[in-house]
């Protein structure tokens, strides 16, 4: 239990300020799914000819997991022994947390998923590149425009026209390469 | 023999097509830093549905073997400290990228993985059905036992802290108890909603917390400026000279006999294996080249390179013979041959023959395209390496959607995919590794029906779960394991303080560059002598672009060229500590 306070090496993993704050609001959350494991659990039919432990037993099992261990996570980040952030080729560890970029991110995929019936899978795709590249600092706008529709045209191709997924084409509906 | 049998399949020039796919996939996305071989496989399940069994598992075993090639690429070439798990591996190799030794690097990891993979994949030919034979003697406790094992191998040992590696593989667990239980078909966790009757499915979980989870953390803090390649330099015909093939062929086959019997059983899978082999290559090391270590050795890459996709091999023993993934990427293949209606376990070399040995002999020709493409290739590789960022994790979120939209054609799936990806996002934020979810979740109804199978053999009574001889063989097993990982954790903190000291003593001095301190020492074979020290030997050289037409990087490699460009800078003395700071002060 005392494996993670000896593992901050180097100078790569500066605490961000209210880092424990959200580890401890994880760990909360990670107790009350068990909690809510137990609660929901409750109401479990278990048929009367049921033979073995029934299909609650399990489910009890990983709930009384869950509150175990999450328990344990806050006892220990009280005790201050916070997580490592992972760490990763493209990542930089000295860097704040940039929030702005990862809401934008989320929110182009949530577009994402409204435009791909109204307006078909490559549109939809094409948007969603179009953004992500974009919110990730790509410039200028149109080499990032001209590359998103290159690949969602690319996509749809290979995988409704060639591969046979059912992707709906949309406006290219007419077009036959273009469907699934 | 069957062998033969899988490899007249494995020969027809369609499998040859696909099996080529396949590496190449796996090749490529290993080189990407943010992908890796399970993250593919997830993406690509729902799109391979209309490739027959034989044709897409063939692809994952290519994207599989080839994932475990790509990934030394990276550690060796680019200017980044790594991964913590796999900073021994990549210490070498990077640090005889820098000192212009960074063909002779690839070239042994190259040629000690195919090497290493293909006796691995030997010893998996022979040892695979005697496992499998074995097997089928086994009841449900022996397989609750293995499975305890296999969850607290991947949950507790692979990470830093053990507590969060158990929460990520109880949150899988509970997620495989949604929707209707098997046994009972009583609805569980479903809170009436009809889009979780069947629960959440397996891929979209995968694709959720390995592809959207790492796209956003990593757009949290993007490294910005630009990727910094090590120059290649020197003709790849003269990778390795005379004493590179003399100092290299030991470490392969040692690599190779720690790291496939580590693989088979589970133990952690291959970073255990390489960082085994990296220990006893350092200590088996005299003199002079023991010095080296640190600085560039090239023992210190041919042996882990080598375990490493040995383990990869004995991972598939398990998988294939009882069932049960060590691992992330294995765990994956589990869910491939689920999809395809293809039970494995035991009976999979009986009743499955066929396509059993169609993937191994797929193995055996992964192996040969993969040496014969990745040196010439490396160009290629080079510049997949260089994508810009934005485009990448971009690319990452599009495939991400496409997967997730592919499994049922509801666009509900994308909004849940989201959704876990945000949590695979503080996941990632908050130290919890992702991996244990997806194993938890993938072998958590599996588990739980074999467990239920126990106990009403047993009647209810729980101790029947420890009675049976071999699943107390396999608990007692389990304690040593746990053992055994906790001391050899103590080890490889301290190897790897001991290894970064070495190297900030090495650059306080301001004097011990690679080349100086006596990285590959001896005549200058090749008659390129001079060129490569001089693109990335220098030990006060800036940070900055190569210009076109340096000398040092014009030595017609396919790779120069290709490195070539405002991307790159040639490295330098920088260690692997302090190249972080380097990167900040880059244009």
């Amino acid at each position: 239990m005392s494996t993670s306070t000896s593992s901050p090496t180097g100078s790569g993993t500066t605490a961000a300020p209210g880092r424990p704050i959200g580890e401890l609001i994880f760990a909360l959350i990670v107790i009350s799914v068990g909690v809510v494991g137990f609660v929901a659990g409750a109401s479990i039919q278990t048929p009367p000819s049921a033979s073995d432990i029934g299909p609650k037993a399990f489910p009890y099992l990983v709930s009384g997991m869950l509150v175990l261990v999450g328990t344990g996570l806050v006892i220990q980040l009280l005790r201050g022994g916070t997580g490592v952030p992972e760490e990763g080729e493209d990542v930089d560890p000295n860097i704040a947390t940039d929030w702005a970029t990862v809401g934008k991110l989320a929110g182009f995929v949530l577009l994402h998923s409204f435009l791909i019936v109204p307006l078909g899978w490559p549109i939809a795709a094409a948007v969603l590149f179009f953004g992500a590249a974009w919110s990730l600092g790509a410039r200028p706008w149109f080499r990032n425009l001209i590359t998103a529709i290159v690949l969602a045209l690319v996509l749809q191709f290979v995988f409704a026209g060639l591969l046979g997924v059912s992707l709906p084409a949309g406006i290219l509906e007419g077009f036959g390469v273009f469907s699934g | 023999m069957s062998l033969l049998e899988g490899f007249a399949v494995a020969a027809q020039p369609m499998y040859l097509l696909f099996a080529l796919g396949g590496v190449l996939v796996g090749t490529a996305v290993g080189v990407l830093p943010g992908i890796g071989p399970a993250m593919t496989v997830a993406l690509l399940m729902p799109l391979t549905y209309s490739l027959e069994p034989t044709a897409a598992i063939i692809v994952f075993a290519g994207i599989y073997y080839g994932g475990m090639y790509g990934g030394s690429t990276t550690s060796i070439l680019l200017n980044t400290p790594g991964e913590s798990s796999s900073i021994v591996t990549a210490l070498e190799g990077n640090r005889m990228a820098k000192a212009g030794r960074g063909a002779a690097a690839l070239a042994t990891a190259a040629v000690g993985s195919f090497i290493a993979g293909t006796i691995a994949t030997v010893l998996l030919s022979f040892v695979a059905p005697y496992v499998a034979a074995f097997a089928v003697q086994i009841g449900p406790v022996e397989y609750v036992a293995l499975m305890v094992v296999a969850f607290l191998t991947v949950g507790a040992l692979l990470g830093s802290s053990v507590l969060r590696g158990l929460a990520s593989l109880a949150l899988g667990l509970f997620i495989a108890t949604m929707g209707f239980d098997s046994l009972t078909a009583q609805q569980r966790y479903t809170f009436g909603s009809p889009f979780l009757a069947d629960g959440i499915d397996v891929v979209l979980v995968a694709v959720a917390l390995f592809a959207v989870g790492e796209a956003l953390y990593v757009a949290s803090r993007l490294r910005h400026g630009p990727i910094k390649v090590i120059p290649v330099t020197g003709g790849w015909t003269k990778w390795m000279r005379k004493e590179d093939w003399r100092r290299s062929w030991r470490p392969w086959l040692r690599g190779t006999a720690i790291g496939f019997p580590v693989g088979t059983i589970p133990a952690g899978g291959a970073d255990v294996a390489t960082f085994l082999s990296y220990a006893s290559e350092r200590k088996l090391a005299k003199g002079a080249r023991k010095k080296q270590f640190g600085k560039g050795a090239i023992e210190g890459v041919a042996g882990p390179e080598a375990a490493n996709n040995a383990a990869a091999a004995g991972v598939l023993v398990p998988l294939l013979t009882l069932g049960i993934p060590t691992t992330a990427t294995a765990a994956m293949l589990l869910v491939a041959f689920q999809r395809y209606q293809i039970p494995v376990g035991p009976q999979l070399f009986e009743n499955d023959s066929a396509l059993v040995w169609a993937l191994i002999a797929s193995l055996y020709v992964g192996n040969l395209m993969l040496l014969v493409l990745n040196l010439p290739l490396v160009g290629i590789w080079v510049k997949i390496l260089q994508i810009p960022r934005p485009y990448l994790y971009a690319g990452i979120l599009v495939f991400a959607a496409l997967g997730a939209f592919s499994v049922n054609f509801t666009p509900i799936d994308v909004i849940i995919l989201l959704i876990l990806g945000i949590l695979g996002f503080f996941m990632r934020r908050f130290g919890y590794p992702v991996a244990p979810m997806v194993v938890g979740l993938i072998l958590g109804p599996i588990f739980e029906n074999q467990l239920r199978r126990s106990l009403a053999i047993s009647q209810g009574d729980p101790v029947a779960l420890v009675s049976s001889p071999i699943a107390a063989v396999i608990y007692v097993v389990l304690i040593i394991i746990f053992v055994l990982s906790f001391w050899m954790r103590k080890r490889q903190s301290a190897l790897e303080a001991e290894t970064t000291d070495d190297l900030e003593d090495d650059v306080d001095d301001g004097t011990g560059t690679p080349r100086a301190s006596g990285a590959p020492g001896g005549p200058d074979a090749d008659g390129t002598s001079g060129t490569a020290p001089a693109a990335s030997g220098d030990p006060v050289e800036p940070v900055e672009p190569v210009e076109p037409g340096d000398p040092g990087a014009a030595a017609g490699v396919p790779g120069a060229k290709s490195a070539h460009g405002p991307d790159t800078v040639s490295g330098g003395a920088h260690s692997g500590a302090s190249s972080t700071k380097n990167r900040k002060e880059g244009p």
